[in-house]
């Protein structure tokens, strides 16, 4: 079932001379784990923030959850819930008071002034979302003494409060530590189990991405590839075998022999694409070294940079 | 984990009001936060009262056949009330540089409800103004009773609705601290000197006429002068309009702006 329908979207900013998005399509379906990668200006927050109708598109067609993002609006904010790339939390407010105003904007329950007064089932939610982030000694804290990891966090509790069906995150890592990353995808992907929560995720750490259904890099404006992680891998790169040998001569030797293309770069490397076995089974030299290379998104992705002139181009 | 959903309120209208209420809550929580806001709130009738009416009083006084200091205190208390609800609604700007506006306009709730609730919170230090404003006019010897006050503060949150909503028109559009401050001299200052704040209007004409037919404060203040001088021989001096010509001039002319308002803000907001 398809929850996110982009149909020749384009945006174009006023005043730009060139469309920032660029007559995109492609499909989400429901419960997916869907990664929109491209380097920075690529245009993903364009398409994020028409996603979830807080920017107006240029022409094209959109549907969330199943509701047209301009004709119903209101039905997709009530599906979607998000976390922007820049931290958008009132700082004189304390971390759960910036809580509390999600919480009853989106009619989860009516308004107290105080925490205290508040229906004990927000409170423990809130409790037990702080406890899971690790934000519980901050959490009557205001927001301008949190450190920015501490308000990342807390803003993935606020997007998550109302239990959307489709949650956008635009580089929700950003600025987090080792620790509190791989606590908050444990707790992401343990929502998505529960709930089958549709995640629709821009990144700029590609090893985030790894394990997702589906990935759509985005350059310029234009979608370059939309397939699975290991589609796109196998499309961009092969995988390599990493061989020494005490006398690298005689194995090199022997590859040329056998007819097997190979580089040597500290080691010996011999692509392939078919089977490891039968090429070890093949040789006769006595290997030092044995390793198998599985390229990573990150290598696919830079390998997508490379081939579009955006690497060199960032190198310049 | 625990249970992760909450239930959702499903009555459109619960919803609203929880939303107008929960927007005027932050920025009356805001409000309370800043001693030094509260403080120029508190200040700010020394200043409008004390000095310009003061010398308005001492020297404009004379010659009118209703007693000025009364009719000044009108309309300075309704003058702050929408100077103040105009200068609580650039926080708007303020809220769009922390993106906070996207966190409100990204919620499922009616973009109106948002707009009230920010002019409500706003009208909060209004308020607050409007009991300097008395305080200075008690040192001035100038004395509103009771039961004149307390229907002054019920019409109150009508009339910052009424500013505030003027204020949009302007504001919503504005995305820099600096526009937003010109902007409110230029939304507040015509309207205290052409909406008969503190110079009576009975005898203007022509253009100035149009404009302060036009001015949502015009008729605030005669609405108000209509409770204060009611019974009063001085009535048919001050008054201009029946007090529901009043009433029905400010609820038309609140919602013309609010809908235009309200329209520049989520338009701005989204069209970039």
């Amino acid at each position: 079932m398809k929850v996110i329908e982009v149909n020749n979207l384009v945006k174009q900013y006023k005043g730009a001379k060139a469309p920032s998005v660029d007559d995109i399509s492609f499909i989400v379906n429901k419960g997916e784990f869907f990664a929109f990668l491209g380097p920075n200006g690529a245009g993903k927050t364009t398409t994020i923030s028409i996603l979830t109708t807080t920017l107006s598109k240029t022409s094209g067609e959109i549907r969330v959850a199943g509701f047209d993002i301009l004709k119903e609006a209101r039905q997709v904010r009530e599906k979607v819930g998000i976390i922007f790339q820049q931290p958008s939390l009132d700082p004189q407010l304390t971390a759960e008071q910036n809580i509390r105003f999600h919480a009853c904007l989106y009619g989860m329950c009516g308004y107290r002034p105080t925490f205290k007064l508040m229906p004990a089932s927000y409170r423990n939610k809130v409790l037990d979302l702080a406890e899971i982030v690790g934000i519980q000694d901050a959490l009557f804290k205001p927001i301008k003494k949190l450190s920015g990891g501490m308000q990342r966090k807390l803003e993935i509790i606020r997007s998550l409060i109302h239990t959307p069906d489709v949650l956008f995150l635009d580089e929700p890592t950003q600025g987090l530590d080792a620790v509190s990353r791989r606590s908050l995808w444990e707790y992401i992907n343990e929502v998505r189990n529960q709930y089958g929560t549709t995640i629709f995720l821009t990144t700029h750490y590609i090893d985030e991405a790894e394990n997702v259904d589906k990935v759509c890099l985005i350059n310029r404006g234009k979608i370059a590839a939309c397939t699975s992680p290991e589609k796109l891998k196998q499309s961009l790169l092969r995988q390599e075998l990493i061989l020494d040998a005490e006398d690298r001569k005689t194995l090199t030797n022997e590859l040329s022999a056998l007819g097997m293309p190979f580089t040597v770069n500290g080691r010996v490397i011999v692509p392939y694409t078919e089977s490891a076995q039968e090429i070890i089974a093949r040789l006769q030299t006595k290997l030092t070294v044995l390793r198998i290379h599985e390229p990573s998104l990150e290598d696919a992705y830079i390998e997508f940079l490379n081939k579009t002139g955006r690497v060199a181009a960032w190198a310049n | 984990m625990g249970e992760l959903v909450l239930t959702r309120k499903t009555s459109r209208f619960f919803r609203e009001m929880n939303t107008v209420i929960t927007v005027m809550a932050r920025d009356i929580t805001v409000y309370l936060k800043s001693p030094s806001t509260a403080i120029m709130s508190l200040a700010m009738p020394i200043m409008m009262m004390g000095m310009i009416g003061g010398n308005l009083m001492q020297n404009m006084a004379g010659g009118l056949d209703f007693n000025f200091g009364s009719f000044m205190l009108v309309g300075m208390l309704i003058n702050m009330l929408f100077m103040i609800t105009t200068m609580g609604m650039t926080s708007l700007v303020d809220d769009h540089d922390i993106d906070f506006n996207q966190e409100m306009l990204v919620s499922p709730v009616s973009r109106y409800s948002l707009v009230i609730g920010k002019i409500l919170g706003s009208a909060f230090g209004a308020i607050m103004g409007m009991a300097g404003t008395l305080i200075v006019g008690l040192f001035m010897g100038i004395r509103l009773p009771i039961g004149q006050f307390l229907t002054i503060l019920a019409l109150s949150p009508l009339m910052c609705l009424s500013g505030g909503a003027l204020a949009m028109m302007m504001i919503g559009l504005i995305k820099n601290k600096k526009a937003a401050n010109i902007a409110v001299m230029l939304i507040t200052m015509p309207q205290m000197f052409l909406s008969g704040a503190i110079i009576p209007i009975t005898n203007s004409s022509g253009v100035l006429l149009i404009l302060n037919r036009l001015m949502p404060m015009t008729y605030c203040l005669d609405l108000t002068r209509a409770v204060i001088y009611a019974g009063t021989p001085e009535y048919n001096s001050v008054v201009m309009f029946n007090p529901a010509v009043n009433f029905a001039a400010i609820v038309s002319l609140t919602v013309v702006c609010l809908i235009i308002g309200t329209f520049f803000f989520a338009h701005s907001e989204k069209n970039r």
